[in-house]
């Protein structure tokens, strides 16, 4: 009995004896641990939720069976890291884009990696062009600029359609199609508006002959010209041969997509003093003549990102203004799963019409090679 | 026994470390050391691309920071080159195209948020 009464003594001593710093300390440690976790889980992707398993049969999707989370995933082409692809295949996102690695191994060992267990597959991006080649530490090509016949336009992009397969990769930001390159002279066809078309065209016909997506760029031309610094986003004036070679390719039916750049443009294509990117009015107008998929520029850059006040603004117009697929390059799943979520306000809130989220998904899935029901 | 005085430093220091925390978790990002750098640095930012032997300076320079990005790697290697003068280069093989860039350019490259 009196052991217990000191005993209890002894603790209420003890309690009296804990200063407001120690209380301070205590309190501010547990802060910082609870803190500390929610950045850890924050960093690895932990605060983004899973997507349910897609339901394929027989090739076949019912779109209705997508949840709007799923189908505006399916709308991004992210950088296809190795150390972001749980959260990439957690996400279920459209497509992923390859920079240069060393060797090829390394390509195959992470698309195949990436596309296991996924019901609907990624779709594998890569901008080789020739003399753009994030291949070129171990693989050699021919650049566009010094291709003179059609006959050696189509051997090259089977040749380079080959390769690409063999990797895994499904899709190609290639080729330019751009009338001039005034800046690395080897990224474009050479020849005049007739000349560059014929050429891309059976360029195209090779790629695609080997189970590659080609997409022609940059929309709606003029983006490899030099340009007068212009804090830091590039106006144009673009006149009917720069979209000369876009619209005969999409006349022939055969072009995949088409990659809209960040230009200001006016003249044959006005996007109303917004980069054409963003802006419906080119968008439209591009639309209107191709029914393939419409691709952005990347979209994770300061000048782009400059001409907003906010940042949500422009993942809402890059949407909204067409682009079936948005390419967005930042490293961090947070903000992919931030720039869905954005859009996928917008659409409930009516902004943004789920007709038009529904084509796009469409799209993207057929390309993949799935019926859509 | 912490004497008094420590106890204000290391509760300061935690307060400190909270408030960063949270900033982070809020997605609250402070200008950075490089940020600053590149305000203050009054030369004009450079980027060149070189293919075969050629240079061509390249005034879209957020495009060229991607381009730069996508490269295997960027190496400091000063030159001075008829265009300016090239602190940085990014290449992969040396039958692509590379990239030169000044520091200015750089430090701008380093602020776009797929930069690692």
């Amino acid at each position: 009995m009196k052991m217990d009464n000191l005993k209890s003594k002894h603790k209420i001593v003890k309690k009296g004896r804990w200063t407001i710093h120690e209380k301070t300390f205590f309190v501010l440690i547990i802060l910082v641990l609870i803190l500390g976790g929610m950045n850890i889980a924050k960093a690895r992707g932990l605060l983004i939720p899973f997507s349910p398993t897609p339901i394929v049969e027989d090739r076949t999707i019912e779109l209705s069976s997508l949840t709007l989370d799923q189908k505006i995933a399916q709308m991004v082409v992210v950088h296809g890291s190795t150390w972001n692809m749980e959260q990439w295949k957690k996400m279920q996102v459209g497509g992923i884009h390859f920079f240069a690695l060393k060797d090829a191994q390394l390509y195959e060992q992470t698309i195949i990696e990436y596309q296991k267990g996924m019901k609907v597959p990624f779709m594998v991006t890569a901008d080789l062009e020739g003399c753009w080649n994030p291949f070129s530490y171990f693989h050699n090509f021919t650049a566009l600029s010094e291709i003179n016949t059609t006959e050696q336009a189509y051997q090259v992009g089977a040749e380079e359609g080959r390769f690409l397969h063999t990797l895994g990769f499904t899709l190609d930001f290639s080729p330019v199609v751009d009338l001039k390159d005034e800046i690395w002279k080897c990224r474009s066809f050479t020849g005049d508006k007739a000349q560059v078309t014929a050429l891309a065209q059976a360029y195209i016909k090779g790629l695609q002959s080997q189970g590659v997506a080609a997409t022609a760029k940059h929309y709606p031309g003029k983006t490899l010209v030099v340009q007068d610094p212009h804090k830091y986003i590039v106006a144009a004036e673009i006149d009917s041969a720069d979209v000369y070679p876009f619209q005969l390719l999409a006349e022939g039916k055969e072009l995949k997509g088409v990659m809209v750049s960040h230009i200001i443009s006016s003249g044959a294509v006005d996007s109303g003093g917004k980069p054409a990117v963003v802006s419906s009015q080119a968008l439209k107008s591009l639309r209107s003549e191709f029914n393939g998929i419409i691709f952005s520029d990347e979209v994770n850059m300061l000048g782009l990102k400059n001409y907003y006040s906010s940042l949500d603004d422009l993942y809402f117009d890059v949407f909204s203004s067409g682009n079936d697929v948005v390419v967005n390059f930042n490293e961090d799943p947070n903000e992919i799963y931030r720039m869905i979520q954005i859009v996928k306000k917008g659409v409930q809130e009516g902004k943004l019409s789920s007709e038009q989220i529904d084509a796009s998904v469409k799209r993207i899935l057929e390309l993949k090679g799935f019926r859509v029901v | 026994m912490v004497p008094p005085k420590a106890w204000v430093v290391i509760n300061f220091s935690l307060g400190l470390v909270i408030v960063l925390l949270l900033l982070n978790l809020l997605g609250i990002n402070l200008p950075s050391l490089g940020q600053v750098q590149y305000v203050l640095d009054r030369e004009p930012p450079l980027c060149l691309a070189y293919w075969q032997g050629h240079y061509e300076s390249w005034t879209d320079l957020d495009s060229c920071c991607l381009e730069a990005y996508k490269q295997l790697n960027c190496f400091f290697h000063q030159q001075n080159l008829e265009q300016g003068r090239v602190d940085w280069v990014c290449r992969t093989g040396e039958s692509s195209v590379s990239y030169g860039l000044n520091a200015k350019a750089y430090r701008y490259c380093q602020q776009q948020s797929y930069w690692r």
